[in-house]
C-alpha cells in the first residue's frame, strides 16, 4: 500500500512539467524514504532524477518499495486537472494495475479521484558515482532560464566557461555569435546572487535544446546550481524547498575538427 | 546485317553448348568440383571461433552487422553463401533457435512471411531527422552527405556522434533488432508516426560501430549489399546440414567431400521446394531445427490454406509455330490470357476466405464481393480448396470482359461492398488444393479436373478459363485470334502432365500474346529513374523518361532505355506530376548507367511501368543486364513505347536483369530459328 498526501498540490504539477519534456515514459520508485525518480531521456544524453522525501508529505505511507511505470504526458494530463489550491494524494495497492490521484479543492467541497493505468517499463536503475567538481555556480534560476532560452535564439549549442571571474556563455550561430557573462555578486539578497566555488576552470559544450527542457523546473526553485568538471556531464540542480530536488545531468558534446564547423 | 545477326546468334550457339558440356561433366562427377572444394572449406571452419558472447546469451546484432559488411565487399556469390553459411553455423552453435530464426528474417530482409503484410519502408526525411537526434549532427549536414555518398546507410556509418552519452544503452541483438522492425511495422493510429520515430531513434542511438548502416538500410526496406533470398536460402540449408552432420571439422559419418557437396546439394533443393510451399521461416526454421531436421522438413511444413504459394509463372514465346515446336512430343492445352489481376484463392476449414495477390499480399479486404459470393460458386461437399485464378473487370449488362485499366479503378482498401461500381469476374484455371489434400504435385490433367468438380460456373461472376486441346497450327492461330476477340491478352499454352511449380517461370507453362502478332518480345516492366525536361509541346512537363530494370542479385536499379513515346497528352501530365515529389539531387549509389544519357533530374524509384520494345540490343551506354550477356556492355531496348503504369507492381518487382538477359537470348534463338527455315527454304 502506498499513500501519499501532498497539501501544496500544485507542485506536483509543477515537478511533473519540469520532467515530462525530457521523458516520456518513466518509472517512479516508492519507498519508505520517499517519492522517486530516475529516467534517462531516448538519446540517453540527459538523465533527470527527482526525490520528494517523505516528510514534505502531510502524511505518507509506503509499506514496502514499489515501482509504479507511467506515462507522463497522461500523468500530466490528470494532473492538470487539479486546481491550483488543491490538495493532491496518491495511493496504489501494492499488487495494482493503477494509481489513483485524489484531489480536495481547500474548502473541502469538492473532491475528484482520477484513476491512472500503470505500464510495465524496461528500466535499468544506473548508478550515478559522487564526484567532487572541479566548479559550481549558484545563480537566480529566473537569470539561467533567461540566458538558454536568448543563446538558443542564436546558435544549437553553448559553451560554458566558469573561471575566477564569472561564468561565461557563448554560442555562435549562421547569423552570428553571442557571449553572456555573469559575475559572482554577493547581492543582499542571496536569491538574487552568483556565486562561484572553484577548484579549476572548466569549459565544456551542450546542447542547448536540453538545457532548454532543464529550465521548465524553474517555477520550482529561485535559484538554480550547476556543477561541471572536465568531460563529464553537467549537473543542473533545483532545490524543492524542504522536499528534496530535481537534477538534471547533460552529457558534453564531443569537440573535433570536423564537427566545429558543423556546430 | 543479317549475316551479323546470325554471327551473333552462332556465338550464343556456341556459348550454349559449351555450358551444357560443363554442366555434363559435373552430372558425371555428381557435383561440381567447386561445390567439392567449397565442402572441404566449409569444413575446416571452426563455428564456435568468432564467438564474442557468452553462449546461450542473445547473439549480438554486430555480429551478423559485420557479416553484412563482409558480405558487401565481395560479389563473389559462392564466397557470399559461404559467409553466411558459416554465420548461420555460428549462430546455431552458441545461439538459440530464435536467434537463428531472426538473422534468416533480416538477412532476408524481411520481417515477417510475407502475406502477413508486415513491410518496412520508412521515408528518408524520418531516417534523417532520426539520425540528426541521435547523433547530435545537424539534419543539414546530413543532408549534404546524404548527396555525396547517395546511400544513408553509409552516411549513418559515417556519422560519428557529437553527442556523448550519459550511459550506453544496451547492446543490439539480432532478435531485439527484428522484434523492434516489427513493432514499427506494425504500429499504427493516432500517433503512430512519433511512436515509430522513438523506436527508430532507440535503434540508431544504441548502434555501434556498422550497425547503424545496416539498421537504417533494413528500415529503409533495401539492405543492397547483394545478397539474394536464394542465397540466404542455400545458406541457412547448408548451415543446418553442417551443423548436424559434421564435428570438429569431419563429417560425423565419414562422408567423403564429394558425399557431402553432395548431401548439401540435395538438403538446398529440399528446403527451395519447402519454402515455396510454405513461404513462412516462422514454421520452417523450428522445424528445420527439430529430430530429423531437413529430412523431415517436407512433412513438416507443407502446403496448406491461408498460406499462399507463390505463383508459377509462364515463360513468353514468339508465335504458334515456337510453342508446337518445344512442346512437340507432350501433350498440351491452351488456355485464354485474361487481362486483369492474378488472385489465389483460399478457403479454409473453418470457412474462412483469404485471396492473395501475385506478390502474396493478402487482398482480401480488396473483394468484399468475391468473399460474400464464393459460396454459390461451390459444389457440394467443399470444406477447403485453394484455386488459382484471374480477376477481371467485367460488364455484367453487356456480358463483356473490360480491359485492365478499369480493373485499377477499384479501390484497394476498406472498400464497403455498397460502393463498388466496378464488378469482377473470376477466371478460375487451376486447383492446388481440394479437401484437406495438396494437388501441388500432381499433373496439370488431375488438377484442371479437381476445379470443376468443386466448383460450378456462374455467369457473370465465376467462370473456367476457356479451353482447347489441339495440336493443328491452324486451329491454334484461330483460337489466339478468339481469345483476342474477348478481350483477353492471348493464350497460355500448358503441359497436360506438369505439377505445379511454385514461383517459376517454367518451360511447361508459355505465353502466347497478340502483341507477337505484330513483331517479337513480350511487355518489360520498367521503373522510371529520371527525366529529361520537355521541350516544345511538352515544355511544363518531362518530356523523356530515363528507365531502368531490376538486378535482383547486385539489388541495382539498371539503366535500359530513354522513353519518350506512347505516352497521352494526359498521361505527361498526371506522371509528371506524381513524380515531381519524388525528384531526388543526385542518382542513389545503386542507380547504373551511362554518363551520356543522365537525365535533367533524378527519381527516388517508386513507379513501375509497362513498356513495349520493337527488340533488343547490346548498348554501350546502358547498363541493364551487363555481365550476363556482354561482360561489360549491358543492353538496350530499342523504340520503347510506353503502355500504362503498373499499380500492382513495386521497383523491386519490376523485369530482372535475368529477364532481359533471357529476352536477349531469346530473341537471338529465334532469329537463329528463323534463319534456320530461311535455309531450309532456299
Amino acid at each position: 500500500m502506498f499513500e501519499a498526501r501532498l497539501v501544496q498540490g500544485s507542485l506536483l504539477k509543477k515537478v511533473l512539467e519540469s520532467i515530462k519534456d525530457l521523458v516520456t515514459d518513466a518509472n517512479f520508485d516508492c519507498s519508505q524514504n520517499g517519492f522517486a525518480l530516475q529516467a534517462m531521456d531516448s538519446s540517453h544524453v540527459s538523465l533527470v532524477a527527482l526525490l520528494l522525501r517523505n516528510d514534505g508529505f502531510e502524511h505518507y505511507r509506503c509499506d514496502r518499495p514499489m515501482t509504479m511505470g507511467m506515462n507522463l504526458t497522461n500523468m500530466s494530463k490528470m494532473l492538470k486537472c487539479a486546481g491550483n489550491d488543491d490538495i493532491i494524494t496518491m495511493k496504489a495497492d501494492d499488487a495494482g494495475d493503477v494509481v489513483t490521484f485524489m484531489f480536495e479543492s481547500p474548502e473541502q467541497d469538492k473532491i475528484s479521484d482520477f484513476e491512472l493505468k500503470l505500464m510495465d517499463i524496461d528500466s535499468e536503475h544506473l548508478g550515478i558515482p559522487d564526484t567532487e567538481y572541479a566548479a559550481t555556480v549558484k545563480m537566480p534560476s529566473a537569470e539561467f532560464q533567461r540566458i538558454c532560452r536568448d543563446l538558443s535564439s542564436i546558435g544549437d549549442t553553448v559553451t560554458i566557461s566558469v573561471s575566477k571571474d564569472g561564468v561565461k556563455f557563448s554560442t555562435t550561430g549562421d547569423i552570428g555569435q553571442a557571449n553572456i557573462t555573469c559575475r559572482q555578486n554577493t547581492s543582499v539578497d542571496k536569491e538574487e546572487q552568483t556565486v562561484i566555488e572553484l577548484q579549476e576552470p572548466v569549459t565544456l559544450t551542450f546542447a542547448l535544446r536540453y538545457l532548454n527542457s532543464f529550465t521548465k523546473a524553474t517555477p520550482l526553485a529561485p535559484t538554480v546550481q550547476l556543477q561541471m568538471s572536465k568531460e563529464l556531464p553537467v549537473v543542473v540542480q533545483y532545490l524543492i524547498a524542504d522536499m528534496g530536488y530535481v537534477r538534471y545531468y547533460l552529457a558534453p558534446k564531443i569537440e573535433d575538427e570536423e564537427t566545429a564547423g558543423e556546430a | 546485317m543479317a549475316g551479323g545477326k546470325r554471327a551473333a546468334a552462332a556465338a550464343t550457339k556456341k556459348k550454349k553448348s559449351s555450358k551444357k558440356k560443363a554442366k555434363q561433366e559435373a552430372n558425371a562427377a555428381g557435383v561440381g568440383d567447386k561445390s567439392v572444394e567449397a565442402a572441404g572449406r566449409l569444413l575446416s571452419y571452426d563455428p564456435a571461433k568468432p564467438v564474442t558472447w557468452k553462449s546461450g546469451e542473445p547473439v549480438p546484432y554486430l555480429f551478423l552487422a559485420e557479416i553484412f559488411e563482409s558480405i558487401s565487399e565481395t560479389t563473389k556469390r559462392l564466397e557470399i553463401a559461404e559467409l553466411l553459411t558459416n554465420a548461420f553455423r555460428t549462430i546455431l552453435a552458441a545461439g538459440t533457435p530464435e536467434d537463428l530464426l531472426a538473422a534468416v528474417y533480416l538477412a532476408s530482409n524481411t520481417i515477417a512471411p510475407q502475406h502477413e503484410g508486415v513491410d518496412l519502408g520508412i521515408g528518408d526525411a524520418t531516417l534523417i531527422k532520426m539520425l540528426a537526434e541521435a547523433t547530435g549532427r545537424k539534419e543539414s549536414a546530413i543532408k549534404s552527405d546524404y548527396t555525396k555518398e547517395g546511400d544513408l546507410g553509409i552516411v549513418a556509418m559515417m556519422s560519428r556522434s557529437t553527442q556523448s552519452m550519459m550511459f550506453a544503452p544496451p547492446k543490439l541483438t539480432i532478435v531485439g533488432v527484428l522484434k523492434e522492425f516489427r513493432a514499427i511495422a506494425k504500429t499504427e493510429g493516432t500517433k503512430s508516426v512519433d511512436q515509430k520515430k522513438g523506436k527508430i531513434k532507440k535503434l540508431l542511438v544504441a548502434a555501434r560501430e556498422c550497425e547503424a548502416g545496416y539498421v537504417t538500410r533494413s528500415l529503409q526496406g533495401k539492405l543492397r549489399i547483394g545478397l539474394a533470398q536464394q542465397t540466404v536460402t542455400t545458406a541457412l540449408a547448408h548451415a543446418v546440414v553442417l551443423h548436424a552432420e559434421t564435428k570438429d571439422g569431419k563429417c560425423a559419418d565419414g562422408k567423403t567431400h564429394a558425399e557431402l557437396a553432395d548431401r548439401l546439394g540435395a538438403a538446398v533443393d529440399v528446403l527451395k521446394q519447402v519454402f515455396s510451399e510454405c513461404p513462412s521461416f516462422d514454421e520452417i526454421v523450428p522445424a528445420l531445427l527439430m529430430d530429423g531436421g531437413i529430412d523431415k522438413l517436407a512433412e513438416r511444413c507443407h502446403f496448406r490454406p491461408g498460406v499462399p504459394v507463390k505463383p508459377m509463372l509462364a515463360k513468353p514465346t514468339c508465335g504458334v509455330s515456337e510453342v508446337l515446336q518445344r512442346f512437340s512430343d507432350v501433350e498440351f492445352t491452351c488456355e485464354y490470357k485474361y487481362d486483369g489481376e492474378r488472385a489465389q484463392i483460399h478457403l479454409c476449414e473453418d470457412g474462412a476466405v483469404k485471396i492473395f495477390s501475385r506478390n502474396q499480399e493478402d487482398n482480401t479486404p480488396k473483394f468484399p464481393d468475391v468473399i460474400r459470393a464464393l459460396p454459390t460458386y461451390l459444389q457440394e461437399g467443399v470444406k477447403s480448396v485453394v484455386i488459382d485464378c484471374e480477376a477481371v473487370a467485367f460488364d455484367r449488362a453487356e456480358g463483356k470482359i473490360l480491359p485492365f485499366q478499369i480493373l485499377s479503378t477499384r479501390g484497394r482498401k476498406n472498400i464497403d461492398e455498397k460502393d463498388i461500381k466496378v464488378n469482377v469476374a473470376l477466371y478460375a484455371f487451376d486447383c492446388l488444393y481440394l479437401n484437406g489434400e495438396n494437388l501441388l504435385q500432381k499433373p496439370m490433367m488431375e488438377r484442371r479436373k479437381a476445379l470443376y468438380s468443386a466448383f460450378k460456373e456462374v455467369p457473370g461472376e465465376f467462370f473456367f478459363a476457356t479451353a482447347k486441346v489441339s495440336r493443328d497450327v491452324e486451329e491454334l492461330q484461330v483460337f489466339l485470334e478468339d481469345s483476342i476477340k474477348e478481350n483477353t491478352e492471348g493464350l497460355i499454352v500448358k503441359t497436360l502432365d506438369a505439377t505445379y511449380e511454385p514461383s517459376k517461370r517454367s518451360l511447361n507453362w508459355l505465353k502466347l500474346k497478340k502483341d507477337y502478332m505484330e513483331g517479337c518480345g513480350d511487355s518489360l516492366d520498367l521503373v522510371p529513374i529520371g527525366a529529361f525536361h520537355g521541350r516544345g509541346k511538352r515544355t511544363g512537363v518531362y518530356g523523356a523518361y530515363l528507365l531502368a530494370c531490376y538486378d535482383e542479385e547486385s539489388e541495382e536499379l539498371q539503366s535500359i532505355c530513354k522513353i519518350g513515346t506512347g505516352f497521352s497528352d494526359e498521361a505527361l501530365e498526371s506522371l509528371s506530376n506524381s513524380l515531381k515529389d519524388t525528384v531526388i539531387d543526385a542518382p542513389r549509389g545503386y542507380y547504373k548507367y551511362g554518363e551520356s544519357v543522365a537525365p535533367d533530374v533524378w527519381f527516388a524509384a517508386s513507379q513501375v511501368w509497362e513498356v513495349k520494345a520493337a527488340d533488343l540490343s547490346i548498348s554501350p551506354t546502358h547498363m541493364a543486364a551487363h555481365g550476363l550477356v556482354d561482360s561489360t556492355k549491358g543492353i538496350a531496348l530499342r523504340f520503347p513505347r510506353f503502355l500504362r503504369v503498373r499499380e500492382d507492381k513495386t521497383p523491386e518487382t519490376a523485369t530482372s536483369a535475368e529477364q532481359v538477359a533471357d529476352f536477349y537470348n531469346a530473341q537471338a534463338t529465334k532469329q537463329e530459328f528463323n534463319n534456320g527455315g530461311d535455309d531450309d527454304e532456299f
